[in-house]
């Protein structure tokens, strides 16, 4: 059935996202949701997303929800709650602005029912995990992995969210979505939104109105950290196919979810530990090796070894080609076949 | 679909639509109540794997029978649809909350399609929805499982009450071949549908009138 619905597309649209430059500010995030979804039942959705990990996610304990296949068979997923990934919480402006000089007032998250929200979404933001000294923490954004096989779309019963056979974008279409949400269940990510207005699923369409016009989705543009690299998967020329085909640093999330998610990941490099007398240790790391095979799979130390010998290569004064994808000393090399400024592009006249 | 046909007898009433849309007219106790048993759809006969698979092993069913009482008025026929809901789930109030609903299905053309695979190429269904929590019910089309549309063109309203453990819903709309086109003398076959938002029930998940029915005006 899956296969029968999932055609495989003339390209593939991907990205790698490098962790060693995430900043964790969500200019992605803001970027994603000032674009798309300011609309009516979009208040409480994050299509891009950057979490703490280690962390529970978005929504809580994402990645202990099912969804995806285990082999070959579809994993039953569960559906949080609204307050699991976060609600568009209200907060008591009228109370604090309108006191005066009457004593204190205090900015106050409430959900819909008036409750103190218990999550939402990068709730647990820094926490981290380790023990100090030994502390650790890096950031990982999450949209859309546009899969290859995706689980979303075989779950849907009206076949309401397709690939696009230009570049493998998966898309719902929100004409056939009759709000059934076993596709949010599916998702092993947790990526897909419910719109309770209009009772449909939405999620991340990377942009495609943009890419259809040459633009690089608004995470990419906005992103001060250039981390983001984009392109098609096919093209050994392009940045995306060397740093996942060619130099193998870039590697899919949570591989065993059986989806072949084309969003991939540069592990972070892990921090050094302490010794005793509070200095580096060049041999130990905070963060577990362990930690990163369970996020990346088992080629993550390979990858890290790639990253850190190249960076060797680089530093002695040699020319390495991964070390200067991964600097990006010029952004727009970042953009892969997607260059042109949005602000350049001819706009209808304001109404 | 197998077993002896449950005949729901339409009679003949004096009164406009509009007044039927009420669950509690008067008119209602002269239609004779049929009681129409309802089974969980089979599950292999979800075409999603993710559904077969998800569901396998969860409780399905336990509503048991749905009671239909059928009238021809002026304007149209009206069909009034009771069963048992224990906790009703009136609203979809939060990401992981389905509403109930209920449908009536028929041949588009009052003849010949398979309403247990929601009609065929060809040969398409005509159904009536109603869902708690909208304000209107609606008509939909589908020429097989997965196909459901919404008919913009085929008129259809309602009322639902929820009251003492039941719901009490009415369907309403215009016989003929833009409603349901039952013919004096013949009797139509139909199907019927509930769904339990408390069982997380939507889409092809539902109780389904198994045994055939008839409209007989």
């Amino acid at each position: 059935m899956a296969a029968a619905k999932s055609k495989s597309p003339r390209h593939q649209f991907a990205m790698v996202l490098d962790l060693n430059k995430c900043l964790g500010c969500q200019c992605c995030t803001i970027g994603c949701k000032t674009q798309w979804t300011q609309g009516s039942g979009m208040e409480a959705m994050w299509w891009n997303i950057v979490n703490t990990m280690p962390g529970r996610g978005t929504p809580r304990d994402a990645f202990e929800l099912g969804g995806g296949y285990r082999d070959g068979e579809p994993v039953p997923g569960q559906l949080p709650g609204q307050s699991e990934w976060g609600e568009a919480w209200d907060f008591e402006y009228d109370e604090v602005f309108s006191r005066g000089d009457e004593g204190r007032a205090y900015l106050r998250p409430r959900e819909r029912d008036g409750a103190s929200p218990t999550w939402g979404p990068n709730w647990d933001e820094d926490l981290g995990g380790g023990e100090y000294p030994h502390s650790y923490f890096f950031y990982l954004p999450l949209l859309c992995m546009n899969c290859s096989k995706p689980a979303c779309l075989e779950a849907c019963p009206r076949d309401a969210i397709y690939r696009r056979e230009e570049d493998g974008i998966v898309l719902v279409d929100e004409e056939r979505c009759h709000g059934y949400r076993f596709c949010i269940e599916a998702c092993p990510y947790k990526r897909i939104y419910f719109n309770l207005e209009r009772v449909i699923a939405q999620k991340c369409i990377s942009c495609y109105p943009r890419l259809e016009a040459g633009v690089a989705p608004a995470c990419v543009r906005q992103c001060p950290g250039r981390m983001h690299h984009i392109g098609y998967l096919d093209d050994p020329e392009s940045t995306i196919s060397k740093l996942v085909k060619k130099w193998k640093v870039a590697l899919p999330l949570r591989p065993d979810f059986g989806v072949e998610p084309n969003v991939f990941y540069i592990p972070p490099l892990l921090p050094m530990a302490f010794n005793e007398k509070g200095e580096f240790d060049e041999k130990g790391s905070r963060m577990p090796l362990d930690y990163l095979r369970e996020l990346f799979g088992p080629d993550a130390e390979k990858a890290l070894a790639k990253v850190q010998a190249e960076r060797k290569k680089a530093a002695s004064g040699k020319k390495s080609e991964l070390i200067d994808i991964l600097i990006a000393r010029d952004w727009k090399q970042l953009l892969g076949p997607y260059p042109v400024d949005p602000g350049k592009l001819e706009r209808p006249p304001r109404k | 679909m197998a077993g002896e046909v449950v005949a729901i007898e339409v009679c003949k009433v004096e009164a406009g639509l509009e007044k039927l849309l009420d669950p509690d007219a008067g008119e209602w106790g002269r239609a004779a109540e049929a009681m129409v048993p309802i089974v969980p759809t089979p599950l292999d006969r979800q075409p999603s794997a993710y559904v077969q698979v998800s569901w396998r092993g969860r409780p399905r069913g336990g509503i048991g029978e749905v009671r239909v009482r059928a009238v021809a008025a002026t304007g149209g026929v009206a069909v009034r649809l009771e069963w048992a809901a224990l906790r009703p789930s009136r609203l979809i109030s939060d990401v992981n909350v389905y509403p109930d609903g209920c449908a009536m299905l028929f041949a588009a053309d009052g003849r010949e399609a398979e309403l247990g695979t929601m009609g065929s190429a060809g040969h398409p269904v005509r159904g009536w929805h109603w869902r708690a929590g909208t304000d209107l019910p609606f008509a939909v089309t589908a020429t097989g499982i997965g196909t459901v549309e919404r008919a913009k063109e085929h008129a259809v309203r309602g009322r639902a009450r929820w009251a003492e453990g039941r719901w009490q819903v009415v369907l309403a709309g215009p016989l003929g071949s833009e409603g349901v086109p039952l013919r004096k003398g013949s009797g139509l076959p139909v199907a019927f549908a509930v769904w339990s938002g408390a069982a997380r029930e939507r889409a092809g998940l539902k109780s389904y009138s198994e045994q055939p029915c008839e409209l007989r005006l």
